[in-house]
């Protein structure tokens, strides 16, 4: 019998590694090897939008995978790396939460969102579409993705990690917006993109500005202006 | 009936196109870029006032395919948002540099500013002329991108704060308004009887509605609601507007407030208003969220010092009555929050510029620090005093009307404690105004403030003209609303109209 590998079987990987490749930009401390982590997980969104495109038959979607190769695996992170080196920063700014508890947590929180979202799906995306596979599992991705970019924005404290989160909860989004929407017409995509790059570089100039002002880039110290 | 123009593309290319030549000459004089923000305005002001003439007409603009699509209620925040422009422009005429004067690169932060005010405008002239849900997205969180530069324009520690949070608490925030938007396209594409229709475009919200599952419509506008109400500023997504209203430069409070946030109850217009009568839940959901946002934001005002803080907590709790009154989906509703978004517009821009001027003059925002202002600065004294007492709801000032508009209104849609908790926050913003004017323009000011006046014969005599003149037009403008609010009706009637065409499913 020849080794079959199905479709089914490249996306599933496709997916778990964007995952582990998420959690990985997530937690790892040092702050370059974090953007690469990001290039990676960024990367694999892009081969798993790609796929989609022949798994449904939607040669449109490959423009998506284009522009998404464009802004999250060469702009962004390519924004992220030169600010590490004009700052000359290494370390990630000790976060809220240690490194041992914080994998176990991000972990735990992976696995518990994607079970309650896979079996509840229905919950979050009541739609026919969203009811079969590979859609399921990958809506069941995107929500995993974008709630450990919302634990990476709450317990992080340095500019350049709070840029990763916001690229994870970002990615996340968009994981979704193609699993429910893969039909969009370009214009609309065109305009999202756009508005991802400028947010991306925009947070970086004010990460900018407060290192230039404060000497640090904490958002714990952003908080003078309190009631 | 439908006519082909172009005029609702020039209302968002102008000032754009305008935009982009003053971020483009970094190392141009002030002059120019006054100039041509002055200049781009009054065209954008002209271009809304000929949409606003043909909308009443009877007609709708439509351009692109149906893409770009004008009708009463594009027309009213176009008119809003080039007349605040135009007089924010002026006003920033002398203000601006002046502000920043010592700094070593003040003519590339002029251009920074010019350009973003008016890519802003711009981008908030696309959004109400956007016909497309997606696109409606795209534009508002580009609103929120041109401005976030704008907060942070003096470029020091509590300004780069108060940009952060704002960047990150409404970006993050209309990414849930997307996976709503998403959630009814995703909804409504499998629907047969949608088929050949495009599904993306906002007239068309009211028929997917009646189509698609009840839990998606349900779960899609909390979605919305939640990602406008951050760009709203809505109790609870409101902690970025009081830091960014205060940190900013006045003209762009006056901005902040008069027309940012107003962008996010547009949004809601939009789209929530339009699925409300046929789900109560929405209807009971965002006049909770309206309620909250009034009784917190007007205690919080209270306890203010900082006029400009003061202010913005206001603003969040006015925006709270013009949501309240878009949620309800009948005719008083949507009638009553649009006048009450055109009548704050125009009230709280006033009340603003007048603080920033006071600031101006005094170098200080605290109001224990102010005092006996009255002899001073008389003609500002006025304007505040107009603000104050129409923002109090007090007749005979345009928001004594918008005001009884929506009590009417919310009783009238059966919601008594929603009501009573907007009659019982009207009073407290009554008391909370005319405390603060008391504290500023009577009384005695402290040491410092004195000095500071005594310091280049301080007074109104150090107020140009380019910024009392927008000041005493708003003043006119709050009056003469208030006295002949005629002269408003057939707009606001006519916005009030679209949305209910579009949520009767008229197309």
């Amino acid at each position: 019998m020849p080794l079959a590998i199905q479709q089914s079987d490249i996306l599933a990987l496709l997916m778990i590694a964007h995952l582990l490749a998420s959690l990985v930009a997530a937690e790892l401390r040092n702050l370059r090897s974090a953007v690469w982590a990001l290039i990676i997980q960024s990367f694999l969104l892009t081969c798993i939008i790609a796929s989609f495109a022949f798994v449904w038959n939607n040669y449109t979607l490959l423009i998506w995978a284009a522009i998404t190769l464009a802004t999250k695996v060469v702009l962004i992170p390519s924004i992220l790396l030169y600010h590490l080196r004009v700052t000359s920063l290494v370390t990630e700014l000790r976060p809220l939460i240690g490194l041992r508890a914080s994998i176990i947590f991000g972990s735990i929180l992976v696995i518990v969102f994607y079970w309650l979202l896979r079996t509840y799906i229905y919950f979050v995306a009541p739609t026919q579409a969203a009811l079969v596979e590979p859609a399921r599992s990958n809506l069941a991705i995107a929500f995993c993705v974008f709630s450990l970019g919302v634990y990476v924005l709450i317990t992080r404290r340095d500019v350049v990690k709070v840029v990763i989160g916001l690229q994870l909860l970002e990615n996340g989004a968009h994981l979704a917006l193609i699993t429910l929407a893969p039909t969009l017409p370009p214009t609309t995509k065109l305009g999202i993109w756009t508005n991802v790059v400028v947010a991306a570089y925009m947070l970086i100039k004010l990460a900018e500005g407060i290192y230039k002002t404060l000497g640090v880039v904490d958002t714990l110290t952003l908080s003078e202006l309190k009631r | 009936m439908m006519v082909e123009s172009w005029l609702p593309i020039l209302v968002f290319a102008i000032p754009t196109i305008c935009g982009v030549i003053s971020l483009s000459f970094r190392r141009a004089s002030a002059l120019f870029h006054s100039v041509i923000a002055v200049l781009g305005l009054a065209g954008t002001f002209a271009i809304s006032v000929a949409i606003t003439s043909d909308v009443l007409r009877g007609n709708v603009l439509v351009a692109l395919n149906n893409a770009v699509y004008a009708d009463g209620l594009s027309a009213l925040m176009e008119l809003l948002g080039s007349c605040m422009g135009m007089l924010v422009a002026i006003y920033s005429i002398r203000y601006i540099p002046i502000h920043v004067a010592r700094r070593p690169d003040a003519p590339q932060r002029l251009s920074t500013y010019y350009g973003l005010l008016l890519l802003f405008l711009g981008m908030m002239n696309w959004t109400c002329v956007t016909n497309s849900i997606v696109w409606l997205y795209v534009t508002l969180e580009a609103t929120t991108l041109a401005t976030v530069f704008l907060v942070t324009f003096y470029w020091e520690r509590r300004s780069l704060e108060a940009g952060y949070k704002y960047f990150m608490l409404v970006t993050i925030g209309i990414i849930f308004s997307l996976f709503g938007l998403v959630l009814i396209y995703s909804g409504a594409v499998e629907l047969p009887e949608m088929q050949g229709r495009d599904v993306l475009l906002i007239t068309e919200l009211s028929r997917i509605g009646r189509k698609i599952p009840r839990s998606v419509v349900l779960l899609a506008n909390a979605l919305l609601i939640a990602g406008f109400g951050a760009k709203a500023g809505l109790v609870p997504f409101h902690a970025w507007l009081p830091d960014a209203h205060a940190e900013a430069p006045a003209p762009i409070s006056a901005l902040l407030s008069g027309i940012v946030i107003k962008v996010g109850a547009y949004a809601i217009a939009r789209t929530a208003t339009i699925f409300a009568p046929q789900y109560p839940p929405i209807i009971v959901f965002i006049a909770i969220m309206a309620s909250l946002s009034m009784v917190v934001g007007i205690l919080m005002a209270l306890v203010q010092d900082d006029i400009k803080r003061m202010l913005a907590y206001s603003s969040v709790s006015q925006i709270g009555y013009v949501v309240e009154g878009l949620g309800l989906g009948t005719y008083l509703g949507i009638y009553g929050g649009l006048f009450h978004l055109a009548n704050h517009t125009i009230v709280k821009a006033l009340l603003f510029l007048s603080a920033g001027a006071i600031a101006h003059v005094t170098g200080t925002r605290k109001m224990s620090e102010l005092g006996g202002l009255v002899h001073r600065m008389p003609v500002t004294a006025v304007c505040f005093f107009i603000g104050a007492l129409a923002i109090g709801g007090l007749p005979p000032f345009n928001v004594f009307m918008s005001k009884f508009t929506l009590f009417a209104a919310v009783a009238d849609a059966g919601l008594i404690w929603a009501a009573v908790i907007a009659v019982f926050t009207g009073l407290l913003t009554v008391a909370c105004f005319v405390r603060a004017a008391m504290r500023i323009f009577w009384g005695k000011p402290s040491e410092i403030t004195q000095a500071a006046l005594a310091y280049a014969n301080g007074g109104e005599g150090r107020l140009p003209m380019s910024m009392v003149i927008p000041m005493v037009l708003l003043a006119i403008l709050t009056v003469v609303i208030g006295l002949y609010p005629g002269l408003i009706h057939p707009l606001l009637d006519s916005a009030t109209e679209c949305i209910l065409k579009v949520l009767r499913g008229a197309f």
